[in-house]
């Protein structure tokens, strides 16, 4: 579904939405595990769009600074990610990118904060961090 | 082909109550669930797919493909989806799951139209029984399914004849500040009555206290439902043989009016019947409209009972305003099942608006449903302040919320889809009309009853959702075959009977005239038992 690039892009915009820092950021969390499991299940039909999202951050990184997505620093990921939130893009999207964004962001925290048992919140550490327990 | 003393449809709240005390009385009954008889693991703790959260999906059934219903704007909604009011499919129907709060209706609640007046465009009317009728019923369903609370407390009642069975459960963090709330605005105060144990009863031993109450089942079933109690009972007793995962499609019915048995599908294709001396609809509020309208004869070609048009009318279940409060210090203690202080102080007695609700704090929230529905609007989605938010505050959030009495209208209603059916080949329910729009002025004077208990309990910060006017049913389903004298005017007669069918009976939610300001299940088993017991006394 995604090429090595397309999966890197992805992987470095979902630690933008769910960073680390003391506590893992999304990808370590196990979000990307997440979102490839419900691209095949509940957001199939979300499962050519995903890679053409990649593409388009991947254009829109060259098109604002002439590098690849994964090569810009953090803040420079964040502040393209900002742009693309409010939809003011500069390269040829074929999807709405701030719908598309918005959508993403959602899968994101799903991923973080639902049961490991989704594939993502690996060993319950989002749970730890904000301190909801599960005992019985 | 089999024949039993009774038929039940559907094993849920009203149905597991009527398995109960038919089987108990020695009457031959066969229980039929379309849903499964699903152990603790077999009803997932998925937070995406769940009763509180079914973005996704849900783990309480009906099984999301094959189980259509139809809108007003002729859409297709899936089980899981908005709009299509769904309850719960499985043995124990929604007390499977449920939240398990366990209110009684006050007397009030059964005389809406005589002391309100009934606005315009509304069906707004009176039960023809009362609390008085109802009162030694609730006390029944009380110690024989189970519930911790404080009798004392319950001062907008009558006071009661018997004491609850339990104590209530032990205050958590949550409750002790909302209750200071109420203390500073000098209002009525009480711990939720509940289907929980909080200490050994019947068997089966005391509330964990764990985090996964409302939408789950219990891991230690210390959570009565009729699917441990009733039912469990009726099954031990070995007169009550229960099939689930068989769709009943149809009632029969000979040309004089008497039914005489039903016929079903499983979920394997097959078909089955069987007859007996009396049927019982408990299906819930849209699925028993819509097997009574499935199930017409030449002598009543628009339905059972529906010589009067008034099957599938009146479509009940609760607006829900909520209140969001933001704290200065941790209100979650991870002490479940959260939820646990009310107050009753503005159901009825309401200046400019009809009737009220009781208001309380809610459950403890999961995680992911607290990210997409209690977070505050203005903070940011994503980045390091998000995830610092739900790390500094997730466990700082509150919420006060409650059920509005609705009022009725004719027009929100359950008819069948000419075209659309179901997996089995059965027409669907279609779902058209709103709730009378007074309910929304109630629930607007609700949220903000809500909002001044949540400042007072001492929220920095303060949001929520005020309802909008729309079609009410869901997990609170009611009202589609009400109780009535008046054939013209109702579906079933004071004891549940069917106008003009000597053997056929609607116990569930269906009956409700109105809906109370209250979480509907104990009156819901209250009414069924007390129909159930008639039925075995007239045999
Ligand atoms: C998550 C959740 C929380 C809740 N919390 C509370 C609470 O705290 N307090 C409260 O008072 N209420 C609560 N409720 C609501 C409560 O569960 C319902 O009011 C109650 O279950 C309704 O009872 P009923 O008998 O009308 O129908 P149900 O309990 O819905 O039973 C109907 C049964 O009939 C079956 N059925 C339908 N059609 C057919 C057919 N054709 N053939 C065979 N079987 C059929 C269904 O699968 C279902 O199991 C909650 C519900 C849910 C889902």
């Amino acid at each position: 579904m995604f090429s090595d690039q397309q999966l890197r892009t992805l992987h470095a915009a979902i630690d933008r939405v769910i960073p680390p820092d003391d506590f893992p950021g999304g990808v370590e969390a196990g979000v990307a595990d997440y979102l490839l499991r419900q691209l095949g299940r509940d957001l199939a039909h979300l499962a050519q769009d995903y890679p053409r999202f990649t593409d388009a951050l991947e254009a829109e990184a060259q098109a604002a600074h002439g590098q690849a997505f994964v090569a810009l620093g953090d803040a420079q990921q964040y502040a393209l990610l900002a742009l693309v939130e409010r939809g003011e893009v500069q390269a040829v999207w074929p999807l709405d990118p701030a719908t598309f964004f918005a959508q993403f962001i959602e899968h994101c925290a799903e991923g973080y904060y639902s049961d490991p048992g989704n594939g993502g919140n690996r060993d319950g550490v989002a749970w730890r961090m904000i301190g909801y327990e599960v005992n019985g | 082909m089999s024949h039993y003393d009774a038929i039940i449809v559907g094993a849920g709240a009203g149905g597991g109550v009527a398995a109960g005390v038919l089987a108990r009385e020695g009457k031959r009954v066969l229980l039929l669930e379309r849903g499964p008889h699903s152990e603790f693991a077999q009803v997932p703790r998925d937070h995406l797919r769940n009763q509180r959260m079914s973005f996704y999906g849900h783990n309480a059934g009906p099984d999301v493909d094959g189980n259509p219903r139809t809108l007003e704007d002729g859409s297709i909604v899936l089980p899981h989806e908005r709009g299509y009011q769904n309850n719960a499919a499985m043995v124990g129907g929604g007390t499977r799951v449920f939240g398990a709060q366990a209110w009684r209706f006050m007397p009030q609640d059964f005389h809406m139209a005589s002391t309100y007046g009934v606005p315009e465009g509304s069906s707004l009317a009176d039960w023809p029984i009362d609390y008085e009728v109802l009162e030694p019923w609730y006390e029944r369903a009380e110690w024989e399914i189970g519930v911790s609370g404080t009798d004392s407390a319950m001062t907008h009642l009558p006071p009661y004849k018997r004491p609850y069975p339990m104590p209530s459960l032990a205050p958590n963090t949550s409750m002790r500040t909302h209750l200071k709330g109420l203390e500073n605005l000098g209002w009525q105060a009480l711990p939720m009555p509940q289907f929980i144990n909080s200490e050994d009863y019947n068997g089966r031993q005391a509330c964990i206290r764990c985090q996964h109450c409302v939408g789950f089942a219990c891991p230690v079933e210390a959570k009565n439902g009729t699917h441990n109690t009733t039912i469990a009972a009726a099954l031990r007793s070995g007169k009550c043989e229960l099939k689930s995962g068989v769709m009943v499609e149809r009632i029969d019915c000979d040309d004089g009016g008497r039914v005489r048995g039903v016929k079903w599908i499983d979920n394997g294709g097959r078909r089955g019947s069987a007859t007996a001396e009396i049927v019982i609809v408990s299906a819930g509020a849209v699925e028993s409209a819509r097997l009574l309208l499935n199930s017409a004869t030449t002598r009543e070609p628009q339905g059972l009972g529906n010589h009067s048009d008034q099957v599938g009318r009146h479509l009940q279940g609760h607006y829900y305003p909520m209140v969001i409060g933001l704290f200065p210090e941790r209100m979650m203690d991870n002490q479940g099942p959260g939820g646990g202080v009310a107050t009753c102080q503005f159901n009825h007695g309401n200046p400019d608006v009809i009737g009220g609700g009781m208001l309380a704090d809610d459950f403890i929230v999961l995680p992911i449903i607290s990210w997409k529905m209690y977070a505050p609007r203005d903070i940011p989605r994503w980045g390091h302040a998000a995830k610092q938010f739900m790390r500094d505050k997730y466990r700082c959030l509150g919420d006060i919320k409650g059920p509005v009495h609705e009022i009725p209208s004719p027009d929100g209603r359950v008819t069948l889809d000419p075209k659309v059916r179901d997996k089995f080949g059965i027409p669907v329910a279609h779902l058209s009309g709103t709730t009378h729009p007074e309910t929304v002025r109630t629930a607007s004077f609700m949220y903000e009853r809500a909002e001044e208990w949540m400042r007072a309990s001492g929220a920095q910060k303060v949001w929520g959702y005020r309802p909008d006017l729309r079609l009410s049913g869901g997990q609170h389903q009611a009202g589609t075959c009400r109780m009535g004298e008046d054939p013209a005017q109702s579906v079933v007669d004071p004891w549940q009977r069917v106008h003009g069918h000597d053997n056929l009976f609607v116990l569930d939610g269906s009956v409700h005239v109105t809906n109370g300001g209250f979480n509907p299940v104990l009156t819901i088993m209250a009414t069924s038992w007390r129909a159930a017991e008639r039925i075995v006394e007239q045999w």
